[in-house]
């Protein structure tokens, strides 16, 4: 059985494949295409994704790590709240067929997940995974089932 | 001037509580800017990216977009409006928000939808000082002015 280390970098890579193939129908003028892996993509990353970080495994690290991790934890929320407001903007791109809105909004989006992904999966999954790994094992199954949930075709 | 952790935090500006500050001008338009602890955390700006002028923004849209190589986020507005006036300089030159994030380095000036609601959820003096001690504590934050 994977981690939850593991299971959260795959998610992430899954999800990275949908952005750069909703990007690429963009790029194509697939618009009606681009607007379906967008979507998929938003309810993938916010969704599942982001509920399982913010409903269990920012509170385990909390718990964990004390003071000092509300730090790292902060900056995190910061990245979500941030990312739900730049999918919006992608969408609204994509519907006014906006392309250069759309590069410009996918280039802050590519380097916000980069930075965003590298502190998850180098300080929060590993701490998760090696000292609360009942805390790993829930989110794990959250992360499964709120992706049957969102009936993502991409998801086994 | 307050100051905590070298951060400085003038009470007469409106604070989202987060990383934004709003003065109100007296044409009754909003001019926004990020805070002193917000740009210690962002680093050396690299990218500034403002929205259009004439553009409708709603509340908590970005009005601009920042970057440097370890931080990027969005500067969320305050209410809903038109964006009246960007700062062409910061265009150029992001890291003027490093050197003088309430002064010269203003971001954007929006004219508020509805002005009598304009700052209803901003934050202003004492109350404002105090919630962003706590934020600065929270984010460990250690503030340093860069000098060009």
């Amino acid at each position: 059985m994977e981690s939850i280390e593991q299971i959260m970098r795959h998610d992430h890579e899954r999800l990275d494949v949908l952005l750069e193939a909703g990007a690429k129908a963009v790029h194509e003028g697939l618009w009606h295409e681009a607007a379906d892996l967008l979507q998929r993509f938003r309810h993938g990353i916010v969704d599942a994704h982001m509920v399982v970080e913010e409903t269990l495994l920012f509170p385990a690290f909390e718990t964990q790590q004390g003071h000092a991790g509300l730090a790292l934890t902060a900056i995190l929320r910061k990245g979500h709240q941030d990312l739900r407001v730049f999918f919006l903007e992608m969408a609204e791109a994509i519907a006014a067929r906006d392309d250069e809105e759309f590069a410009a909004l996918l280039r802050t989006v590519r380097a916000l997940l980069k930075q965003h992904d590298s502190k998850e999966e180098s300080e929060l999954y590993p701490q998760v995974a090696a000292a609360m790994p009942e805390q790993g094992r829930a989110a794990g199954k959250l992360l499964l089932s709120l992706q049957r949930a969102t009936a993502d075709p991409g998801v086994r | 001037m307050n100051e905590f952790h070298g951060c400085e935090i003038p009470a007469d500006l409106f604070y989202d509580l987060d990383y934004v500050w709003v003065r109100p001008e007296q044409d009754g338009t909003l001019t926004i800017g990020v805070t002193d602890p917000a740009q210690a955390i962002a680093g050396r700006l690299q990218y500034a990216r403002i929205k259009k002028l004439d553009v409708h923004v709603d509340a908590g849209r970005h009005v601009a977009t920042l970057e440097s190589s370890k931080w990027v986020g969005g500067v969320p507005s305050p209410c809903a409006g038109v964006i009246v006036a960007r700062n062409e300089a910061l265009l150029a030159k992001p890291h003027l928000i490093n050197v003088d994030p309430y002064g010269d380095a203003w971001i954007a000036r929006i004219k508020p939808d509805d002005a009598q609601h304009a700052l209803d959820h901003v934050t202003t003096g004492a109350e404002a000082v105090v919630a962003l001690e706590a934020w600065i504590q929270r984010y460990d934050v250690q503030c340093m002015r860069c000098s060009d």
